[in-house]
């Protein structure tokens, strides 16, 4: 009974919180056009969604697909408000459920993800509005020749150490995948801006290399 | 005077912004209470759901300070308060700025800022950006139910399965992470590496000399160390 109380609970939450973010995402177009008369025509904007709707469904629902089951359902409703889910929610959850010795999709894991994606939200959320204070004095420093190349090489700073958490348990599994990746990116180096495409790809080869290890017993 | 900054810098953008990280923070609160009551009655300690909390604040300051670089990508093209309310919530950098690219030109603009970038113009970038990413946040308000149900059915029989498809998925978003810079070389790779090298070196300390409380701190020292490597091996060669 329990758990079925704490899943509803969730995703009553988790609905209303969604649609009130849906809300005030769309009162900031809107108050443009109240306060500033400035409402672009109807037809420009029709067209510009249809622009954009191959890319953000795609990613949509490779990220839904991916993701969700990895980080629970609080985790989810969390996660997908606050955005920035490849390079800072779903790692963060990952490392905090490794930490806890607790295994992703069941309910231990669920806690430990929803606890770790909301501390994170809070995180982010703060640091950026601190930044956005601090952006004058900010934008040199962190803008600087001496700074750039350290953040141009954040995701490789981040998956270098991940990848030795990750992979070394699970060496059997990863080679399929990164052999794959490599061979395809030297075959056609500009894939490798195409990330969240490839996320499925790269997703099913190890899951069905997986399963093959797993039913021959190498697992 | 570009008028449509005007526009994009004004107050109203800010009380907005105020109002939605306020939205967020309580949100978050709200499940962060939901999960530990639940952790309670499951049995898990307070001591791990502690552990969880420490971990989610260490690991995310580091990414967080990528996300405000981004964020001073798109002010000098669209002002403070928008962007900064898109990378708050739903949005990530470089979908933002195409967005508000393909907005411009659905309306004749070439360039974000340029000639012609009126403020009719910056509100269909506008439009496009706030309405043009909320597809993800649809399909988990309606489905994710559905989605978790099928999910757990299709994996409940066989548990040890389960945990091995779970980590297989990770696995393959790693391999893309990791293939990339593998094959570009250079300060990627020496970046990839350093931070690799560190975790393997906490990863050492941690197991054969017991550090546990390192724990938390590997990702975020790795990650640092790793760009502080990437300083140095940038100014060196």
């Amino acid at each position: 009974m329990k758990k079925v109380n704490y899943e509803e609970a969730v995703h009553v939450y988790g609905r209303i919180w969604m649609l009130s973010a849906f809300v005030m995402m769309l009162m900031i177009p809107t108050s443009i056009g109240v306060y500033y008369g400035a409402w672009p025509e109807l037809s420009g904007v029709v067209k510009g969604l249809l622009g954009v709707a191959p890319i953000f469904w795609t990613v949509a629902v490779i990220e839904i697909i991916t993701y969700t089951p990895m980080l629970g359902s609080g985790g989810s409703y969390l996660g997908f408000v606050t955005g920035n889910l490849t390079n800072l929610k779903v790692p963060c959850a990952l490392y905090a459920m490794e930490n806890a010795k607790v295994k992703q999709g069941t309910l231990e894991g669920e806690v430990i993800s929803t606890i770790a994606i909301a501390t994170s939200s809070i995180v982010t959320t703060i640091i950026i509005a601190v930044g956005v204070l601090m952006l004058t004095p900010l934008t040199p420093i962190l803008n600087s020749d001496f700074l750039k190349p350290a953040f141009d090489n954040i995701l490789p700073a981040l998956f270098g150490g991940l990848a030795v958490v990750y992979v070394s348990k699970n060496w059997k599994i990863a080679m399929a995948p990164l052999i794959f990746m490599i061979t395809l990116f030297v075959w056609i180096p500009s894939l490798a801006h195409s990330v969240s495409v490839l996320v499925p790809v790269g997703s099913l080869i190890a899951i069905v290399v997986a399963r093959l290890l797993y039913v021959k017993g190498h697992l | 005077m570009k008028d449509y900054l005007v526009i994009a810098n004004s107050k109203v953008f800010f009380i907005c912004g105020a109002v939605i990280i306020s939205f967020i923070i309580l949100q978050s609160l709200m499940y962060m209470r939901l999960a530990y009551k639940e952790g309670l009655k499951i049995g898990l300690s307070k001591d791990k759901m502690v552990k969880a909390f420490r971990t989610g604040v260490i690991s995310t300051i580091v990414p967080t300070i990528a996300v405000i670089v981004a964020l001073m990508t798109m002010t000098p093209v669209l002002g403070i308060p928008i962007p900064w309310i898109r990378l708050s919530i739903i949005g990530s950098a470089p979908y933002e700025l195409m967005a508000a690219g393909i907005g411009a030109k659905s309306m004749g603009v070439d360039t974000l800022g340029g000639t012609g970038y009126t403020k009719e113009v910056f509100a269909s970038s506008i439009w496009i950006m706030c309405v043009g990413s909320i597809w993800a946040i649809m399909i988990v308000t309606f489905f994710l139910k559905k989605i978790k149900a099928r999910y757990a059915r299709a994996v409940n029989t066989d548990p040890k399965w389960r945990s091995i498809l779970m980590n297989a998925a990770f696995i393959g978003v790693f391999s893309i992470f990791i293939a990339d810079p593998l094959t570009t070389g250079g300060l990627p790779l020496a970046t990839l590496l350093s931070g690799a090298a560190i975790m393997t070196l906490f990863a050492m300390l941690i197991v054969k000399f017991k550090q546990n409380w390192l724990r938390e701190f590997a990702l975020a020292f790795s990650m640092i160390g790793a760009m502080v490597c990437t300083v140095l091996i940038a100014k060196l060669f």
